[in-house]
């Protein structure tokens, strides 16, 4: 009996099992951080799937398969939604607690959202184990999160984000503990996590982490999160494991690159010969590591460009799921040469404002660094990146960040350095998304990013949590909004999405009403390629029938269009593809309040009206008088004119066919 | 003098055309399709034997060319012409041109057709048959007339302006208040103008709440007239039908018996022939019923009444035609189903407007209670010229329930139209909402429950999902990886 922990256990029941088990669990991270980490989140659940029966069978403590960028890149460049992916996967694997990461009044997003959305959404989705982190490690930004999980009786997971600093020590992190233990009302249901999202943590230090937390809160299950990026995973999990970790984060070998988590195999072999016990069924484990190597070649486009180990990363700290989607954006930007200077200026950027280097706070590490470099690089070259790198060291590591003691035109660069760092940074520093967790920046920083009015900003700060400070949204506005965007009444879960992303989940909506389920039963190679030869054809079930699409032929384009041949279920159809070249027929649209559109669409059969014959230009018109008259099916459709006005333009030609809506007349109103 | 029909030609397009032809080739009578230049791949055309081209698109230089009709019909040989609805059907003038070329008018006497065209003479005719009647006024002529009426008779608004020649819901406007009435006039003038090319109107006292119920009749040249039962057409939009049904659900045993008897009655006292309709307005505040008017025609709803007695209305036009004396009695006509049609029209079901375009996808219910009268196939065009009208649907079963129950599956379930809009989504939130099922509706139901209406939609059918894959696989496969991927 591998499954010791399963969906419907309350969190004590839970949390009584780990304490009372000899030895560790794992947590599979094959479903979302292995691929984000290595892979931009491009692994499709139609692959991961395959995976569900063995993780079944595995004796896994849970399957992180939901959350962090997931969400976001799966409706964005999957086109799948994290509620269907659950549904699937629920029914796969009923037995195995399903795991997200949250990140606080974040969400799933990028941007604290309103204490009103967070209730509303928090309660809608399922899932068992909820790892939560706050990159400013400000616990009180959880609170909302936790209320309500904790409500549901699923297990709250409260993470303390770690990194290598002077001022992480033990001390810190044990007030941070303090503050969740009071926050979730004891040890008793909850798991804590020590998320290490850039594997920076050397054996020692976690070991010592772990123990001082034991001995403060001897109860405390304990789970241990990590990347691979350093080369150290290995030891630190097995010092993590004999200093009383009870759970640690591994992923299947074969999904194992760089960025991501120890190898599951790997770990389970290293830690037995050691003395501790791992509870895994290894032969599922081994079956779902094979099983990776089924899928995992289709996605070799999707890996990091920056290739191999780092151990620089515990200088620049870039979190395992931060490197690929840095680097996809350099790759775009066209800056890639410039990745090792980004990189350490990086790592003088994180000693002068201080925050953990996760989301959303990597990626404001991330634009204002690369910012930076970018804006030397373009002006001066690369001296002039150079020449920032070494103006940064100095301030930094030469005095020790004392302004007085640089040279006074090297003081004037610095106070201007931050000038043109993006508004999320500036959010930061005023406090927007929570509590610094050293305090505000020096002040100089302010002076560097708002200039002359810098000392009313730092009038504007605020150390509230941002669930006291975000206004409330408006959610029935909200929904209708997204209703005439769509054009028809969303669903729940959409309506979610779109409370996360407003733009990208109006873009997946429609295309997923135009295409469907094609992201889900497609295999991957036709999703990304199509069928490439005439004969090639995809089988797939579709409600429990069978269901098959041949290709016959794909013409050749011929102004912009192409057509393409295909067999569905012996039918033959013929499908019209635009490319980007494709004429769009444009009609112009009455939009403003002089402009007069069709009310229905039809034939223009009349411009005028029976008494004073057709109109022109120049000719003035009266309220409510007959301008022209479209026939659609036989019945007559009077356009009058609104207002006493003169006809400044007149758009359409006599037994022109119009679009309701299109524009037929632009007038002037008589001044009275 | 019997005179064997051979060869007809159809002097209509889309669903009337493709109908009549149905009815002629089983009975091995040989069809001509006319066509104007916008119809050349219709539907109509590729059914018939043989096809004459009579014009351009806009249906006065083609479908209601009447020279050039009668012209076709002689050229080709054929004996007899069948007007189908609408277009043609009620032109007294044309089908006395069609005797005067020889050729047989599959439809009543000329004479029977213009006295009913004229409203006000119908009228006038049904009093004399003592059948109840709308107050109003006949021959208006200008607006103050209409405000005189209003006034010495004390009437309210709403009012109707009817086309004195009109019919099928052309040239009715229904006025709301005084400040109206001018506009509507004038539309009411110009639409009967141009549908029937006579610009006569008359005023009628609006009934609220009515309910549109009309027996179906056919009479033979020998004096022999016999009805069909009713049929109930309430549910209408911009005062066309758009579901009906047979038997009535509004009415009686005994009110079945004294409205059909009526029928009957008016269509003899005015020596009616062929299959025509009395359309009554039904106030069931008072139970009691008024004459509307008289179908001198084949009616787009003939379907239900054939449905429910197993005639075929057609054939016994043609019958007629030929001079043979009815083939039944009264007694032998019996209703032993319940009948629904619904019309799909090719329309936005939210706001009416007209879809043109290409049926891109056309997938027809099908079952044993099922008939489809379709007027396009998969890969037509839809002009904008013409009725909207693409397709009758319709069901029968034991009773009402089962007939409803048939219509929505084939509606929610198996009809898929794609490439232009129809009014399908608007039709199956209409039967399936509470007061339809409970037979509680009148004229104005569509107008009243719009909102709820429009909230429902169909059904996802998993046929139609693997169309949608389909369509991306053709995309990936012309353009390759996604930019957004």
């Amino acid at each position: 009996m591998w499954n010791i922990v399963k969906p419907g256990m309350t969190p004590k029941e839970i949390v009584k099992t780990l304490r009372e088990l000899d030895g560790v669990m794992f947590t599979s991270t094959g479903m979302r951080d292995a691929g984000q980490s290595d892979y931009k989140n491009r692994h499709r659940i139609y692959d991961l799937a395959t995976l569900a029966p063995y993780y079944e069978e595995m004796g896994l403590f849970s399957a992180e398969c939901h959350g962090g960028a997931r969400w976001h890149v799966g409706i964005m460049n999957r086109r799948e939604d994290p509620f269907e992916e659950i549904r699937i996967l629920r029914e796969k694997m009923p037995s195995v607690l399903l795991q997200t990461l949250i990140r606080e009044t974040n969400l799933w997003g990028y941007r604290p959202y309103p204490k009103n959305v967070i209730e509303y959404v928090v309660a809608r989705v399922d899932i068992d184990v909820w790892r939560c982190f706050s990159f400013l490690n400000d616990i009180r930004n959880m609170r909302t999160v936790a209320e309500i999980v904790m409500k549901r009786g699923r297990l709250f997971e409260p993470a303390i984000s770690f990194t290598q600093a002077d001022w992480t020590t033990d001390e810190y992190y044990l007030s941070v503990v303090d503050e969740i233990v009071s926050l979730c009302g004891g040890v008793d249901e909850i798991v804590l996590c020590i998320k290490d999202m850039a594997g920076v943590g050397s054996p020692k230090r976690i070991a010592q982490l772990i123990d001082a937390i034991k001995q403060k809160y001897p109860d405390l299950v304990i789970h241990y999160h990590r990347h691979t990026t350093d080369g150290l995973a290995l030891p630190a999990y097995l010092a993590a494991a004999q200093a009383g970790a009870k759970i640690l984060d591994v992923e299947e070998d074969s999904l194992t690159r760089f960025y991501g988590q120890p190898p599951i195999l790997g770990v389970h072999a290293y830690l037995e010969e050691a003395g501790v016990k791992v509870h895994l069924n290894r032969d599922a484990a081994e079956g779902a590591v094979q099983k990776v190597r089924e899928w995992i070649n289709q996605y070799a486009w999707a890996e990091s460009p920056f290739k191999g180990l780092d151990h620089n990363v515990t200088k620049h700290k870039m979190p395992g799921g931060a490197f690929p989607s840095s680097f996809e954006q350099a790759e775009k930007g066209g800056f890639l040469h410039l990745m090792p200077q980004i990189l350490r200026v990086m790592s003088l950027y994180n000693r002068i404002v201080k925050y953990f280097d996760v989301t959303p706070g990597s990626q404001i590490t991330w634009v204002t660094c690369s910012g930076m470099v970018n804006k030397y690089a373009k002006e001066r070259g690369l001296k002039g990146v150079e020449h920032l790198i070494r103006l940064l060291t100095k301030f930094v590591e030469e005095v020790d960040q004392d302004l007085d003691k640089m040279e006074p035109w090297e003081r004037e660069e610095l106070l201007t350095i931050f000038r043109n760092a993006p508004g999320d940074f500036k959010n930061l520093i005023l406090g927007k998304y929570g509590r610094l967790p050293q305090g505000w920046p020096a002040d100089w920083v302010y002076q560097s990013a708002f200039g002359e009015e810098w000392q009313e900003k730092i009038k504007e700060r605020t150390d509230k949590s941002p669930l006291e400070t975000v206004k409330p949204d408006d959610l029935d506005k909200l929904r209708q909004e997204l209703e005439e965007k769509i054009e028809r009444k969303p669903t729940e879960e959409e309506f979610i999405l779109y409370l996360m992303h407003p733009k990208d989940a109006v873009e997946y909506i429609k295309f997923r009403d135009e295409y469907g389920q094609a992201p889900l039963v497609l295999p991957t190679n036709v999703w990304r390629e199509g069928l490439k030869k005439p004969g090639d054809k995809v089988e797939f079930e579709l409600n429990g029938k069978p269901y098959t699409i041949e290709l016959v032929s794909v013409g050749a384009e011929h102004e912009g269009l192409i057509h393409v041949v295909m067999k569905v279920n012996n039918k033959t159809r013929v499908y019209t593809v635009e490319t980007p070249r494709a004429k769009k027929k444009e009609v112009k649209k009455a939009v403003g309040p002089n402009q007069i559109g069709a009310p229905i669409s039809g034939n223009v059969w009349r411009i005028g009206n029976p008494e004073r014959g057709s109109l022109k230009v120049g000719d003035i018109v009266h309220k409510g008088e007959e301008i022209a008259n479209i026939e659609a099916m036989k019945m007559e459709n009077v356009v009058v004119a609104p207002f006493d006005a003169q006809i400044t333009a007149i758009h359409v030609k006599l037994n022109d066919t119009v679009e309701e809506g299109q524009l037929m007349f632009e007038l002037k109103p008589l001044e009275e | 003098m019997e005179r064997k029909i051979n060869h007809v030609l159809i002097a209509n397009r889309g669903v009337p055309a493709v109908r009549i032809m149905d009815t002629c080739r089983d009975r091995r009578i040989k069809t001509t399709a006319v066509y104007s230049n916008a119809d050349r791949l219709a539907y109509h055309v590729r059914l018939a034997d043989q096809a004459v081209c009579i014009g351009e698109a806009p249906p006065l230089e083609s479908y209601l060319n009447m020279e050039k009709i009668i012209g076709a019909a002689l050229k080709v040989g054929a004996d007899a012409i069948h007007p189908g609805w609408g277009f043609l059907a009620e032109n007294a003038d044309f089908a006395e041109m069609v005797e005067d070329a020889g050729l047989i008018w599959i439809g009543p006497p000329p004479k029977v057709i213009r006295a009913m065209g004229d409203k006000v003479q119908a009228k006038r005719y049904a009093k004399q048959a003592n059948v109840p009647t709308i107050p109003g006024i006949d021959n208006v002529k200008d607006i103050e007339e209409i405000k005189r009426w209003i006034r010495e008779e004390k009437v309210d608004f709403p009012i109707m302006l009817k086309a004195a020649k009109g019919g099928g819901g052309k040239g009715m406007v229904k006025v709301e208040s005084e400040e109206q009435l001018p506009l509507a006039f004038n539309q009411a003038k110009s639409e009967a103008m141009k549908a029937f090319g006579d610009d006569a109107l008359l005023a009628e006292k609006y009934i609220q709440k009515g309910r549109h119920i009309e027996v179906q009749v056919v009479a033979d040249k020998h004096g022999k007239v016999v009805h069909l039962f009713e049929r109930e057409c309430t549910l209408q939009r911009r005062n066309q039908k758009i579901i009906e049904e047979a038997p009535s659900p509004s009415i009686d045993e005994d009110l079945r018996e004294e409205i059909c008897f009526t029928a009957v009655r008016l269509m003899r006292e005015i020596g009616y022939a062929s299959a025509g309709t009395v359309e009554f307005i039904f106030d069931s505040a008072t139970n009691k019923f008024y004459f509307l008017e008289v179908n001198t025609r084949l009616q787009v709803e003939h379907g239900v009444t054939e449905l429910i007695t197993g005639l075929d209305l057609v054939s016994l036009m043609l019958d007629v035609a030929e001079g043979k004396k009815l083939p039944i009695r009264q007694s032998e006509i019996k209703a032993n189903r319940w009948a629904l049609e619904v019309r799909l029209n090719a329309e936005d079901p939210i706001n009416f407007n007209p879809s043109f375009g290409t049926i891109t996808r056309l997938q027809l219910p099908q079952g044993p209670a099922v008939r489809i009268s379709q007027g396009v196939y998969e890969g037509a065009d839809i002009p904008p010229y013409y009725d909207s009208l693409i397709m009758l649907i319709m069901t029968a079963g034991q009773n009402r329930e089962a007939a409803i129950r048939t219509m929505d599956r084939a509606l929610g379930r198996d009809l898929r139209v794609e490439g232009v809009k129809t009014i399908a989504p608007l039709l199956l939130a209409i039967i399936r909402h509470p007061s339809f099922r409970a037979g509680h509706f009148s004229t104005t139901f569509i107008e009243e429950h719009m909102d709820e209406l429009v909230a429902m939609f169909k059904e996802k059918s998993t046929e139609d999902e693997v169309l949608k894959i389909a369509k991306f696989v053709a995309r990936v496969s012309a353009l390759g990886p996604q930019p957004w991927m």
